[in-house]
């Protein structure tokens, strides 16, 4: 290497600095959650707030699990977003690889044009239209309700990013592969996406926690609780006057750890997809 | 001549190919063509979301902003011509919270833009624990937003807020300060949240464009000599263009019209100091009840972003013209 | 079908006797349910050979499902539906956070619930639109109505007609430290807005306290700033002759300058360091009472609640009336259970109501704050707050949305733009009047 054993070292500090900068930014207000939720009610609200707890307790993660239907909601939302991705996924693919190679052609410019356009309309706006729509195919009350929404919203985004990533990979090693016979699909699927595994997971991790974490809409059309899903489930915790904060950090962290830990997992994914010659870390 | 045969086929766009898909594989097809039947094939899925979904919404929106539509005031009904515009362009708030969607707009993006690619450089060093740094840069992203407003809301508050009664221990500040209920930091504290909150995104889908930036040419860059700036300029930046800018685009566009953080965090108060327009919508469609003022305003923004974005996009188209 | 009917009618007649036998013996709770329960095992033996029609009412609460009496709560409805085979409750719990977007919504599509919890905040603009039931004449045959205080009848009706029940009271007193009060000197909480503004710097230097604690922003300004200018013998909004509202300080000098004396009292607490914040909410209001920030405050019986949370800070707490400048006044929060004219079994919605209103169910549910003269609770969150009741103001049945963000904003004007007591009380009269001319309640008068 050419740099400078001292210039190798400052610029690993500055990296670990930067680093643990932004993990003190991140983490900070999920701390002060999880110790939140281990307090005892007496000590949450205090003039002295620390992060230290006296006698930690799980009785708020024992009425959440115990007295509420956390988990009712949580497979729901896990039910709610699985599909979103999926869904969203498969409709952005083609949708981003036709904006990708295809964007000369009028009806898949139009087609852009409109998705972008979908994106400005405030949600509340949306909401009495959305509940007549999903009334009108007798959806209210049903996780597809969300399931359809959710999808709509992420495509958008989906598509764009996918084409962004597919605008990266070389026109060449289609044509090659079409020339050994490949069908349209076939190139794709087996030429194209595996080369974009990094951004598919960027793109599903996206739809993902999007629709895990969604709220209006949640709660707008679903009135069941059998059918309702996590983010307005914590809130019922959030009474008129009082604030149960121990059931709603309780709630939470058990409603981020899982996300956490998924990601955790597929970023060995991200890392695989990593172009040749790059240095395994 | 080109133009013009691309003109024809569009009038028979969506419905002609569904129709058109079985003879398909008999019929002897140009290139072209096939091309093009792939591409709105493609797209048509999308396209049946948009329209399901959006396509009513949309249209309601636009016609709700000429109509008195009032849901407590059953007495006037009917067009209403412009008067919805004039009515909330006379508000008196109306300059305030124009300036504030966009100084909320800019400064969230930017500082998310900057936090997620800083945070996406130093995740793709070959630095030890990094699984366990990314890990934790997501942590904000998936806590829901109605749960972290309301956290962020506790620690900020003067009284009992741990942010403010650290920042004194520290010496930083002499005494606690009411962040979200002053009119100079409301916006601010809340623009930081949110930068806070949207980042992570940036940083994976960064990360996940740098993983395509060939190692190889910027270790050959910084054997001829190519100091970091000039690296990161020069090699990592074209790389990441494509991403950045559809990041930046949706963003911009998400962020002007997102309202959750600011009416969870202080409402847009006080004094409507942190009233964004997707809150005055929100008001207006909500608490007065009044659809056409909403829709009107809403119609507004519609109009002036589409501005922004085709004015955007046509100088772009230009720029790649001439070179 | 017709006998079905009649079944139904015959298990309410049953029902509605036991209940008067249960409050005349005076033996409460056991006698409702046993004669219901009772008619419910006859009924239900007799209903099963034929197809019983069963309806299913919906019913929204807002209510903490955590908390005890949500679980007391659910334990009644089973017992109620047990006594009443035709009917079943399907039971939503949605928190006030989201309730009312969401009513609105479904409202709009047709799809209201039966029954719901409420706001009073909404009472005039869900009877503008056209969507609560009247409940005039099943009150009017309804055996306890002289059981409830005239007065909340009176806050729930809108042109004459009864569109809500009580569900349970939030009234508002002066909650006070009794220890920093001592501290300073002083013996007995203030008694006027004068002797407020004296005991402000007492406090502060005695006890290294704000004196007092008000909310400068959110759903708790209008419902304090009523309380004032009520004690100044003001409306926000008078009913006028055609049945429609104004408000008249504008038209009258006299009014204002009363209106603008309010806002001076506002300015004097902070100007005088009788109150710290001028913008906090009514978390942070509520909150720094119980940790003893500050020594006094307008606030209501759910401060109750925070003593488990530190009770410390709670245990010297005594309750007081608001101080006052011409007459004593407090705000009466009418929580109310609305009925939907979307509701296909308005008959059966109304039985689930009354129980609910029943005095077994207020005893248990809503010791300290119901709306019933027959349910009082000796605790100071009790008794103490009900009796305040007598000089309780409320909204006029207006669309209000607009109207309280005028009312937020008047404070917001008077504190962070510096505008004059005078001009404030001006601004404020005339917003008033354009928000109620937008919803179309405004007077031609």
């Amino acid at each position: 290497m050419v740099a400078s054993r001292g210039e190798k070292r400052f610029w690993m500090l500055l990296t670990y600095a930067v680093l643990i900068l932004f993990s003190v930014y991140c983490l900070f207000p999920f701390l002060w959650m999880l110790v939140t939720s281990l307090k005892p009610t007496e000590q949450i609200r205090s003039v002295n707030p620390t992060f230290w707890i006296d006698h930690p307790t799980f009785k708020h993660f024992a009425n959440v699990l115990y007295h509420s239907k956390f988990g009712t909601y949580f497979a729901n939302s896990v039910k709610v977003a699985l599909s979103t991705t999926v869904i969203a996924l498969a409709v952005s693919i083609f949708a981003g690889y036709a904006l990708s190679r295809y964007g000369q052609f009028r009806g898949v410019k139009s087609v852009g044009a409109a998705m972008l356009l979908s994106q400005m309309i405030p949600g509340v706006l949306l909401m009495i239209p959305l509940y007549l729509i999903m009334k009108q195919l007798g959806l209210i009350n049903t996780l597809g309700s969300l399931i359809i929404a959710y999808t709509t919203f992420m495509i958008p985004l989906c598509t764009f990013m996918m084409k962004s990533f597919f605008d990266s990979v070389p026109m060449e090693i289609e044509e090659s592969a079409e020339m050994d016979g490949c069908g349209k699909l076939s190139t794709i699927f087996r030429i194209v996406l595996p080369v974009s595994v990094p951004s598919l997971i960027a793109t599903s991790l996206f739809a993902f926690v999007n629709a895990w974490n969604e709220f209006m809409f949640g709660y707008v059309f679903i009135n069941a609780d059998d059918s309702r899903t996590l983010t307005p489930g914590i809130m019922l915790f959030k009474g008129l006057y009082l604030t149960d904060w121990g059931s709603i950090s309780a709630a939470s962290v058990l409603s981020v750890l899982p996300v956490i830990i998924m990601f955790a997992y597929m970023q060995r994914f991200l890392v695989e997809g990593m172009t040749a010659g790059a240095v395994k870390g | 001549m080109n133009a013009k045969v691309e003109k024809r086929d569009h009038t028979a766009s969506i419905p002609d190919i569904a129709a058109d898909n079985r003879p398909a594989s008999r019929r002897t097809t140009t290139r072209v063509q096939r091309a093009r039947r792939y591409a709105l094939l493609f797209v048509l899925p999308a396209f049946l979301f948009l329209v399901l979904l959006n396509a009513f919404p949309l249209g309601q929106v636009v016609w709700d902003s000429f109509h008195y539509r009032n849901m407590v005031n059953a007495a006037q009904q009917g067009w209403a011509g412009l008067s919805n515009f004039v009515g909330v362009l006379h508000s008196e708030i109306i300059g305030k919270t124009l300036w504030n969607t966009v100084l909320w707009t800019v400064l969230s993006v930017a500082g998310e833009y900057i936090a997620g690619i800083v945070s996406a450089m130093a995740l793709n060093q070959p630095v030890r624990g990094r699984a366990f740094f990314r890990g934790i840069i997501i942590v904000p992203w998936v806590v829901p937003i109605v749960v972290a407003g309301m956290m962020w809301t506790w620690m900020l508050t003067p009284e009992y807020g741990v942010i403010n009664i650290w920042l004194v221990k520290l010496g930083i500040i002499d005494k606690p300060y009411y962040w979200l209920g002053e009119m100079n930091t409301a916006l601010l504290a809340i623009t930081f949240v949110n930068i806070w909150r949207s980042f992570p995104f940036y940083t994976i889908s960064l990360l996940a464009g740098l993983q395509s930036v060939s190692r190889e040419v910027v270790e050959a860059a910084a054997i001829d000599g190519a100091g970091v700036m000039t690296r990161f300029r020069k090699i990592v930046m074209p790389q990441l263009k494509t991403v950045s800018l559809t990041l930046i685009f949706m963003h911009i566009i998400w962020t002007a019209i997102n309202f959750d953080f600011i009416w969870i965090m202080t409402e847009g108060g006080p004094f409507h100091a942190s009233e964004t327009l997707p809150i005055t919508i929100y008001r207006y469609a909500m608490k007065e009840f009044d659809m056409g003022a909403a829709s009107s305003l809403s119609t507004l923004m519609l109009g002036f972003m589409i501005v922004v974005f085709s004015l955007f996009y046509f100088s772009a188209m230009k720029k790649r013209q001439e070179t | 079908m017709g006998g079905n009917k009649k079944l139904s009618l015959l298990l309410a007649g049953v029902l509605a006797v036991s209940v008067l036998a249960g409050c005349g013996s005076g033996g409460g709770k056991a006698a409702p349910n046993d004669g219901g329960s009772a008619g419910g095992t006859q009924s239900a033996s007799q209903g099963s050979g034929s197809s019983q029609e069963q309806v299913i009412l919906q019913y929204w609460n807002a209510d903490d499902p955590s908390l005890q009496e949500s679980k007391d709560a659910e334990k009644l409805i089973k017992e109620f539906e047990s006594s009443h085979p035709n009917i079943k409750i399907e039971m939503q719990y949605i928190s006030y956070e989201m309730l009312h977007d969401k009513l609105v919504t479904a409202i709009n599509a047709g799809d209201a619930p039966d029954v719901s919890w409420g706001l009073p905040e909404w009472v005039g603009e869900f009877a503008a639109i056209d969507s609560l039931l009247d409940l005039t004449p099943y009150f009017d045959k309804w055996s306890d109505k002289d059981k409830i205080y005239p007065n909340v009848i009176d806050a729930l009706k809108v042109n004459d007609k009864l569109v809500g029940m009580p569900n349970y009271l939030g009234i508002r007193a002066l909650e006070y430290h009794e220890d920093m009060l001592k501290k300073a000197g002083i013996s007995a909480p203030p008694k006027t807005w004068d002797e407020l503004i004296a005991m402000g710097p007492k406090i502060k230097e005695a006890a290294g306290v704000d004196a007092f604690g008000i909310t400068g922003t959110g759903v708790r300004v209008p419902q304090e700033l009523i309380v004032y200018l009520a004690q100044n013998d003001l409306e926000i909004a008078e009913k006028m002759d055609d049945g429609k509202y104004k408000n008249t300080w504008n038209d009258d000098p006299e009014q204002l300058k009363r209106a603008a004396e309010v806002f001076q009292f506002y300015k004097d607490l902070a100007d005088k360091g009788v109150i710290g914040s001028k913008t906090w909410g009514y978390q942070e209001l509520d909150t720094n009472l119980a940790l003893g920030q500050y020594a006094m405050s307008v606030n209501g019986a759910w401060q109750e609640q925070r003593a488990k949370e530190n009770p410390d800070g709670m245990k010297d707490v005594k309750i007081a009336p608001i101080p006052y400048k011409l007459k004593p006044a407090t705000y009466m929060e009418v929580v109310p259970y609305f009925i939907y004219k979307q509701t296909k079994h308005p008959e059966e919605a109304w039985e689930f109501l009354s129980f609910m209103m029943d005095k077994p169910y207020q005893d248990l549910i809503h010791p300290t704050n119901s709306a019933r003269n027959d349910v009082v609770s000796d605790s100071q969150w009790g008794k103490d707050f009900m009796a305040l009741s007598p000089t309780g103001v409320v909204f006029p049945p207006i669309s209000l949305g607009g109207v309280t963000q005028a009312m937020i904003d008047s404070l917001a004007r008077l504190y962070l733009k510096k505008d004059s007591p005078e001009d404030v009380a001006k601004w404020l009269s005339g917003a008033i009047n354009d928000s109620l001319k937008k919803s179309g309640d405004l007077s031609s008068k």
